[in-house]
C-alpha cells in the first residue's frame, strides 16, 4: 500500500434515530463529528448502548443515517454504498458471523467469492490468511470445533479476505484468553504497518491505549473527546477508589481533605473514596491505617466510572 | 457479472453440501429420513386402497409421492433463517456483491433431497401397490420432480425473505405454505375441488403444472401436454425467482433504513 494520506473516514453532524410506536423516537447518535486518518488506528470507546455499534453499522452501509454526511475514502455511504462495500472489512466479537458447518478454508473462500475474487486469488489469499492467523493446522476442520479465541482469529481472516483498505472491528477481543488478545493486537499493529485504517470499538480502555493512535469518547450518542492513548493512560492512572469499612466519621471528614480526593460518601456501611489526582489513594489508605481501619480495599475504577468523571469533567466544554 | 455471481453460487452451493453432510450420514438418510417420507407417502396410498379403487390409489400416490419435492424444497424458509440466527446476515449485506445468489444457492441442498426422496418415492412405491410405471417413459418423471423441487424453491426464497425478517415464525410459514400447496395444488384431490378462488391460486403456485404434467406422462397423454405442463412450471418458477430477488433487495434496504439487520452479538 501506498503511503497513508487525507482521511479514511470523514463524520459529519451524523444523526441515527429509531421510530418508536407511541413514544418518542430513541436518538442513538446524536450530531457526531469524527475524522479518521488514512492509516490511522481509531479506537470507539463508550458504555453498552453509548452509540459505537450504530457508527460501525453506518460506516459498514447495513444501517442508513438520518441525519449528516459519513464518507469512506471519499464514498459516501449513502448514494456511493457499492463503492464503500469494496473498501470495508467488517469483523464481529464473539462467535457468530461464521458458518459452524463449514471448515475455516470454506469460510474464507465463500465470502472471496462475495467479494468478486478469481478463484485462485481466493484460494491463495485464504491459505494466507490462514497461516497469519495462526489457523493454518485447523484449516480443514469444521468452525464448530473451534474455541471461541479461533473463532476470532478466523473472523479477523475472513474481514481481511477482500483486502480492506479500512477495517472495521466491533468488540474483537471478546472472549479471547490474554494470550489471544495479545497475539491479536500485534496483528493490528502489522495491519496498521500495512497502512490500513482500522476502527476498533472496546470497553477495554487498556487495548485501546495499546493499539489505537486516537481514541473517541461516545456516551448518549454524542461524541465526548477525542484523546490519544496517552491521555487514556493518564485517566486509568489518575482515577483510583478506595473502599473501607468500620471508618468513624472524623476519619472520613480527615479523609475528604486529602489532597486529591474527588469524592467520599457512605455506601452500606462502607466509606467508598475516589480519588483524581497521581499518589492521593496511597495518602488515604495511608491515614486510615494510621486511624486502624483494618478492612481496605482499592482498585482502578470502572470505565463507566471514568467515564463519568470524563464528562462532568470535560463533558460540558468538549460537547 | 455472470461470472462472479456464478462463483458465488457455486461457493453458496458448496457450503449447502456442507449442511447437508453435516445433517445426515447416509444411515441417517436412508433409514430416519426417508423411511419416514416413504411411510408418508404409502399411508395416503393405503387410502386409496382402502376405498378399493386403483385409480384412486395411483393419484393419492403420485400426488404425495411428488409433493414430497415440494416439502422438502420449501425447508429453504428454516435454512436461510439460518443467516439471522449466524449473525451472517449483516456481513452479506455488507459484502460488495449481491447476497441474492448466494441466497439461491446457500439452501440447494434441499432441492438435491426432495428430488431424490420424492423420485425414490415415486418409483419405489408404485411397482408395490401394482401401479404401471411404463418404462422408459416414467424415468421422464425426474426431470418433472427436479423441476418441481425448483420452483417451489423459489416460491419457499419468497417467504424466505420474509422469514429473515420474522426468523421466529419460519416453522409456522413452512409449515402453512406446505399444508397450501398440498391441498390446492391437487396432491389429495384436482384442483377443481375447491370453489374459486383457490383453482385460480393453484395456477400460480409451484407444484401445479408439475405434478399434473407427471400425471399426464403417467397416463400416456401425448408428449405436447406433458411439456406443456412443465413449460408452464418453468414459468411459475422464474416468476416466483424474480419476486424473491425483488423480495431480497427489499429486504436489505428495509433492513438498512429500520435498522433491523443486527451486527455481531
Amino acid at each position: 500500500m501506498g503511503e497513508p494520506t487525507g482521511s479514511a473516514v470523514v463524520v459529519e453532524g451524523l444523526r441515527r434515530s429509531y421510530e418508536r410506536k407511541r413514544q418518542e423516537p430513541r436518538v442513538a447518535l446524536d450530531g457526531i463529528d469524527l475524522s479518521v486518518a488514512v492509516g490511522e488506528v481509531h479506537g470507539l470507546l463508550g458504555p453498552n448502548g453509548a452509540g459505537k455499534t450504530t457508527l460501525c453499522k453506518i460506516l459498514s452501509t447495513v444501517l442508513l443515517p438520518t441525519g449528516g454526511r459519513v464518507e469512506v475514502f471519499g464514498h459516501d455511504v449513502v448514494t456511493d454504498t457499492a463503492a464503500v462495500r469494496r473498501l470495508l472489512g467488517i469483523v464481529f466479537g464473539g462467535e457468530r458471523g461464521l458458518y459452524g458447518r463449514l471448515t475455516a478454508r470454506q469460510n474464507l473462500r465463500y465470502w472471496s467469492a462475495l467479494y468478486r475474487q478469481p478463484r485462485a486469488v481466493g484460494r491463495q489469499r485464504s491459505a494466507a490468511l490462514l497461516e497469519r492467523v495462526g489457523l493454518a493446522d485447523r484449516a480443514d476442520e469444521r468452525v464448530e470445533t473451534f474455541s471461541r479465541g479461533m473463532k476470532q482469529r478466523l473472523h479477523l481472516a475472513r474481514g481481511l479476505i477482500g483486502d480492506p483498505k479500512l477495517l472495521v472491528l466491533d468488540e474483537p477481543t471478546i472472549g479471547m484468553d490474554p494470550v489471544a488478545a495479545r497475539d491479536f493486537r500485534t496483528l493490528v499493529g502489522e495491519l496498521r504497518a500495512e497502512g490500513r485504517t482500522i476502527l476498533i470499538t472496546t470497553h477495554d480502555m487498556a487495548e485501546a491505549e495499546a493499539v489505537c493512535d486516537r481514541v473517541s469518547l461516545i456516551d448518549g450518542g454524542k461524541l465526548v473527546a477525542t484523546e490519544n492513548p496517552k491521555t487514556i493512560g493518564d485517566w486509568l492512572s489518575t482515577y483510583e477508589r478506595v473502599v473501607a469499612e468500620d471508618v468513624p466519621e472524623d476519619v472520613a471528614v480527615s479523609v475528604r481533605a486529602v489532597p486529591g480526593v474527588r469524592d467520599a460518601t457512605r455506601s452500606e456501611g462502607s466509606l467508598v473514596v475516589e480519588t483524581d489526582a497521581a499518589g492521593a489513594a496511597g495518602r488515604v489508605v495511608e491515614l486510615l491505617v494510621k486511624a486502624g481501619v483494618a478492612r481496605i480495599s482499592t482498585g482502578k475504577p470502572s470505565l463507566a466510572d471514568v467515564y463519568l468523571h470524563v464528562i462532568g469533567d470535560r463533558g460540558s466544554v468538549v460537547r | 457479472m455472470i461470472r462472479d455471481n456464478a462463483r458465488v453460487l457455486a461457493a453458496a452451493f458448496t457450503s449447502a453440501l456442507a449442511d447437508l453432510r453435516a445433517i445426515y450420514t447416509w444411515r441417517t438418510w436412508s433409514f430416519a429420513w426417508l423411511s419416514r417420507i416413504l411411510a408418508q407417502v404409502a399411508f395416503y396410498a393405503v387410502i386409496g386402497r382402502l376405498l378399493g379403487s386403483a385409480e384412486r390409489t395411483q393419484y393419492l400416490l403420485v400426488g404425495n409421492a411428488v409433493f414430497i419435492a415440494a416439502l422438502v424444497s420449501l425447508l429453504v424458509c428454516a435454512s436461510t433463517a439460518w443467516e439471522r440466527q449466524a449473525g451472517t446476515l449483516p456481513l452479506l449485506v455488507a459484502a460488495p456483491t449481491s447476497p441474492f445468489p448466494l441466497f439461491v444457492g446457500r439452501s440447494a441442498q434441499w432441492l438435491l433431497d426432495g428430488t431424490m426422496c420424492a423420485s425414490i418415492a415415486l418409483f419405489v412405491l408404485s411397482p408395490l401397490f401394482g401401479l404401471p410405471m411404463p418404462m422408459p417413459r416414467a424415468l421422464l418423471a425426474l426431470p418433472l420432480i427436479a423441476l418441481v423441487s425448483w420452483s417451489t424453491y423459489c416460491f419457499g426464497l419468497v417467504l424466505s425473505a420474509f422469514v429473515l425478517r420474522k426468523v421466529e415464525v419460519r416453522n409456522l410459514v413452512s409449515g402453512l405454505s406446505s399444508l397450501t400447496l398440498m391441498l390446492v395444488c391437487g396432491v389429495q384431490v384436482p384442483t377443481t375441488f375447491w370453489p374459486a378462488p383457490f383453482p385460480q391460486l393453484a395456477e400460480v403456485l409451484p407444484l401445479t403444472h408439475g405434478l399434473g404434467a407427471v400425471r399426464d406422462l403417467l397416463s400416456g397423454a401425448p408428449a405436447g401436454v406433458v411439456v406443456g405442463g412443465a413449460a408452464l412450471e418453468l414459468c411459475v418458477a422464474t416468476g416466483w425467482l424474480v419476486v424473491a430477488g425483488l423480495a431480497f433487495r427489499h429486504l436489505a434496504e428495509s433492513g438498512r433504513r429500520d435498522g433491523s439487520i443486527e451486527f455481531g452479538d
